[in-house]
């Protein structure tokens, strides 16, 4: 078993090693400026991130990226719950939701720009409102998708309107939540880098902006590199978390792995072994829309 | 203990009633089956009675009281087990689930989850998830969920109706032996002629808008036994009956 995850493990290096070797032998015969060998940006790469610019650029950079990911998820799980629960309130606010969320944030670049300064605050603001939109209409989905029958169950044993709410709809959207968590990091990643790219004073998008304009070419594929590993990092953070908080979900749909020979052996508590998600779908196609869920049809409810 | 009288619920204005002019009265520790042909409106009944919706008239008394939302001596077994139980929670969490609600104590609680999930023969996959169990394991857990609340009546809507036949047999005795047990009023729903016959001391016919066509005593021993029960001339003739009742064009004015 653990000789097969090996396998697993050393088969999908194969094609990034070889990518690797292909570009370095490539880069050296070719000699190109804007193409440097792997050495050259390897050691840009060990210069100015292994540390000395960690404190000054990586960590603003992941600081401002966390916290407007952390609003946007604060507020889309609870804006979500409400409009998930209240239908009147949903289908009167659908238009202004549809139409902010079909803005592209970059462009309130120079509105947040306005109202908030150069400082950190407009970026928080544009993370969080590119982020805020996956995880709000997701959750919303979830949250209109929860089973008739749970609810009837819940209020047949008067259970309080509030531990409804908190212990029995919020669990069953929980998986629609995390995909629609899943798409807004990839997001919030996405405009850490274009936040910076406007009016900044660091961060990793800015150096990797300014080293383009000095032309210093190994230091731009240097920060590039970095931003590649800091969105593979937090994906892999993130389907940790999940795993853990959403085993359930994974056992119960048979999904995620879960009829397979880890979680055969141990039943008592599934893990699931890591594969992809449906929310994996969601991240490629991150258009911010809702994700696909399995059988729950929204707006079902009986009576 | 359980009332029901000129009950009617028509849910557009004008439309269709789904539910007119219900009569009956459940006496202590009965135990009643209710049958009728799918959408004659088993399931509003159910939900009325619950006091998931309210009817749009009669009136429903449980213990002298009346019904306005669900009643705290009363507890629900839906058809649909792998869908009212919470996949997040294990074994023992859905059973305890409600009782914490109920302002019984940590102890209490743990106890009466013990209590009910052994009643149904699951004393030792309390920390199981219900999706690692069988159908028929699920609606023990169901049951032990609605043991565990103790109330006094226990309504359930075609339990057994998604479980093979083996596990139904099963199923069925145990709720005969829990209902003598606990003490406790049953009122069962089933599309199902020999079970209601085999279950229950009453059969009520329900035609279509709900309302009791037929309420048929069911004569058989005390004792039911799955083999025996059903091999009586009685049983055969009960059947009979019930099916006769179901298929009988509607004289009543309802």
């Amino acid at each position: 078993m653990i000789r097969a995850r090996l396998g697993d493990w050393a088969l999908a290096l194969v094609v990034p090693l070889l990518l690797l070797v292909g570009y370095d032998l490539w880069a050296r015969g070719a000699g190109d400026f804007f193409f440097p060998p792997l050495s050259v940006i390897g050691g840009n790469f060990a210069d100015d991130w292994l540390f000395e610019r960690v404190p000054t650029d990586l960590l603003p950079s992941l600081a401002r990226m966390l916290a407007g990911y952390a609003i946007a998820v604060a507020i889309g799980v609870v804006a979500g719950m409400v409009l998930g629960s209240l239908r009147t309130l949903a289908i009167a606010l659908d238009p202004v939701l549809q139409f902010l969320r079909a803005l592209p944030p970059p462009t309130l670049i120079p509105v947040s720009l306005l109202v908030f300064g150069a400082g950190d605050s407009a970026k928080i603001f544009l993370i969080a409102l590119g982020a805020l939109w996956p995880v709000l209409l997701n959750t919303v989905d979830g949250v209109r998708g929860v089973d008739p029958t749970v609810l009837d169950m819940a209020r047949s044993y008067r259970i309080p309107a509030r531990a409804r709410l908190l212990r029995v709809v919020l669990p069953a959207a929980l998986p629609r939540i995390f995909a629609g968590a899943r798409t807004a990091l990839a997001i919030a990643i996405i405009l850490m880098v274009v936040s910076e790219l406007v009016g900044a004073s660091n961060g990793v998008g800015h150096t990797v902006q300014l080293a383009q304009r000095g032309f210093n070419i190994p230091e731009m594929w240097a920060g590039t590199v970095l931003l590649g590993l800091v969105g593979f990092a937090f994906n892999a953070l993130f389907v940790a978390v999940e795993r853990r908080a959403l085993g359930w979900h994974h056992g119960s749909t048979g999904r995620g792995g879960a009829p397979t020979r880890r979680t055969r052996l141990r039943r008592e508590r599934p893990r699931p072994v890591l594969t992809p998600t449906r929310t994996a779908v969601a991240v490629e196609s991150a258009a911010a829309g809702p994700a696909p869920t399995e059988g729950s049809v929204p707006d079902a409810r009986r009576q | 203990m359980l009332v029901v009288s000129d009950l009617s619920k028509t849910y557009a204005p004008g439309g269709e009633p789904a539910m007119a002019g219900l009569d009956f009265t459940v006496g202590e520790r009965e135990f009643v089956c209710i049958v009728g042909s799918s959408g004659c409106g088993k399931t509003t009944m159910l939900r009325c009675l619950s006091g998931l919706i309210p009817p749009t008239e009669g009136s429903i008394e449980l213990e002298g009281r009346a019904v306005q939302g669900p009643p705290e001596d009363m507890a629900y077994v839906f058809q649909d087990y792998s869908r009212s139980l919470l996949p997040w929670q294990t074994v023992a969490g859905n059973v305890s689930f409600p009782l914490k609600y109920k302002g019984l104590s940590k102890a209490e609680a743990a106890a009466a989850t013990e209590e009910a999930l052994a009643a149904v023969g699951l004393a030792d996959r309390g920390r199981s998830y219900p999706w690692q169990l069988s159908g028929g394991m699920q609606q023990r857990v169901a049951i032990a969920r609605a043991l565990a609340y103790k109330p006094r009546i226990l309504l359930m809507d075609e339990p057994f109706a998604s479980v093979d036949a083996q596990t139904r047999a099963e199923l069925e005795d145990l709720l005969l032996d829990i209902w003598r047990r606990f003490e406790i009023t049953v009122l069962f729903v089933t599309h199902d002629i020999d079970e209601a016959v085999y279950l229950s001391q009453r059969v009520l016919v329900l035609h279509k808008p709900a309302h009791v066509f037929e309420a048929i005593d069911v004569d058989l021993p005390a004792e039911r036994d799955q083999m025996d029960t059903k091999k009586l001339p009685r049983f055969g003739e009960l059947r009979s009956r019930v099916l006769a009742s179901l298929r009988a064009p509607d004289t009543t004015s309802a």
